[in-house]
């Protein structure tokens, strides 16, 4: 029999983003298909439970599409291949996603964001969660924001741009995914940062992030400005570049504002959100670029495979921010907040605040599913 | 007692569906069918494949790491 032809989530990612149209046939049942999918701007995506192709039922696969290429999925890479495999020999041209959802949740994609002689700023969207990290590259040295779980990411990226991570942070305690913080930090001999009002009542091992106003990236020029923003959680801290770039963690979305929920206290914090949003960075001009450490949604990665938006645009389009009156804000906010939470939350804090530890299969585990850290616009 | 009884534990995903749907395929209607399996993934699935199927799940219970399923056949 032949053997189905595999593709890695690598291989996935460029077939999607070169331009031609994608089929992705998941296979998993509908809930966790609904729950967490692969999504693309030109992304064809069908569910058809892998179990259903067991009833050698034509009505299954009538739909499919013989034409054009379908890349199948499921949750590990298992049933995608039997799926894969059965649609081949019925003269369907399948590939299988080597790995599954699993091996997607684990794929992340650097993107030069802007580069001159001075410094190099490069985003790295998880596109499986939505999670957006930074490399802030000046004179051969650099920082990272908020690295996620898969540190070797960052080493293979410090290999490749040729510079030694002096500082890692994080701009808040995550509640979606794993930090790979402390262990970038441990692996490079750099310094970890994080707001001390985040790990409080901990035992971990930090720098406090609001003892440092700025932080020096290189010989010259490049200040990272810490600016505490609270409101997603009490020691948000958003980092500012030469009044240019705004790391701004998970308080401003490009479209929408930090959940300020998670903790228990949502109208205390959305309190604090407010006066972040229009206190605290009102004064940042508008062409400034909003660089958040999530994205809800895959419209917002731009052209040029960006996800950010000047503060201008923000300022124009979203919603919440319009609203200017404290009270109806946080009473907005509050009120908007959905009843889904990121998955595993509570657990996923308790290892980023190091009060639990987990093995590597269970941390990966742990993580798989959407991000669901915004507050999106109310209609 | 199961009419017939699956043991699909150490096997991945697709495999205990596979072998369910096999078994229960040899059995008359109102008869019962046990799946074993050690697979966390299929546990959605099997209770997914169940629903739509005319099939009846009787039982769902974990036991050490083990999970059991009994399916009466519609």
């Amino acid at each position: 029999m032949e053997k189905v032809p595999l593709i890695t989530a690598e291989e996935l990612h460029r077939k999607m983003n070169s331009g031609e149209d994608v089929v992705i046939l998941d296979v998993r049942n509908e809930t966790d298909y609904n729950d967490w999918k692969i999504e693309g701007k030109k992304v064809r995506s069908v569910n058809i439970p892998y179990f259903n192709f067991l009833e050698e039922d034509e009505q299954v696969h009538a739909g499919l599409p013989k034409d054009t290429e379908m890349v199948v999925v499921c949750a590990k890479g298992g049933s995608s291949d039997f799926v894969a495999e059965m649609l081949m020999e019925k003269g369907y041209k399948t590939y299988s996603l080597e790995g599954g959802m699993l091996a997607w949740s684990q794929f992340y994609h650097p993107t030069i964001v802007y580069m001159d002689e001075k410094f190099k700023l490069i985003q790295i969207n998880r596109l499986s969660k939505g999670c957006l990290s930074y490399a802030v590259i000046s004179e051969g040295k650099g920082m990272i924001i908020d690295p996620n779980q898969k540190v070797d990411v960052y080493l293979e990226l410090a290999k490749q741009h040729r510079f030694k991570i002096e500082h890692v942070v994080d701009s808040h305690l995550h509640a979606d995914h794993i930090s790979g913080g402390r262990q970038l930090a441990e692996q490079t001999g750099a310094t970890y940062y994080i707001s001390s009002g985040e790990v409080k009542d901990t035992n971990l091992k930090f720098e406090p992030l609001d003892r440092h106003d700025r932080i020096r990236v290189g010989e010259i020029d490049v200040e990272v400005l810490a600016i505490p923003t609270p409101g997603h959680t009490p020691g948000s801290t958003s980092f500012l570049i030469n009044n240019r770039f705004l790391m701004s963690g998970d308080t401003i979305f490009v479209g929408g504002l930090g959940r300020p929920d998670l903790g228990g206290k949502a109208k205390e914090w959305a309190m604090d959100l407010y006066d972040t949003v229009f206190n605290k960075l009102s004064d940042l001009p508008d062409d400034c670029l909003v660089l958040p450490a999530h994205y809800a949604d895959i419209q917002e990665i731009n052209d040029n495979g960006i996800v950010g938006a000047t503060f201008g645009e923000i300022r124009e389009n979203n919603e919440i921010m319009q609203n200017a009156d404290q009270e109806a804000f946080t009473e907005q906010v509050a009120s908007a907040v959905s009843m889904e939470k990121p998955p595993n939350f509570e657990e996923i804090v308790a290892i980023n605040r190091g009060e639990l530890q987990v093995d590597a299969e269970k941390a990966v585990e742990l993580e798989i599913g959407p991000n669901r850290c915004a507050v999106h616009h109310q209609g | 007692m199961a009419d017939i009884v699956v043991d699909a534990k150490g096997l991945a995903c697709p495999m205990p569906i596979v072998k369910a749907k096999k078994a229960i395929d040899s059995l008359e209607s109102g008869q019962i069918m046990e799946l074993h399996t050690t697979d966390k993934g299929s546990i959605n699935d099997f209770q997914a494949w169940v629903k739509q199927t005319n099939h009846e799940l009787i039982e769902a219970k974990e036991d050490n790491g083990v999970f059991k399923f009994i399916v009466k056949k519609g």
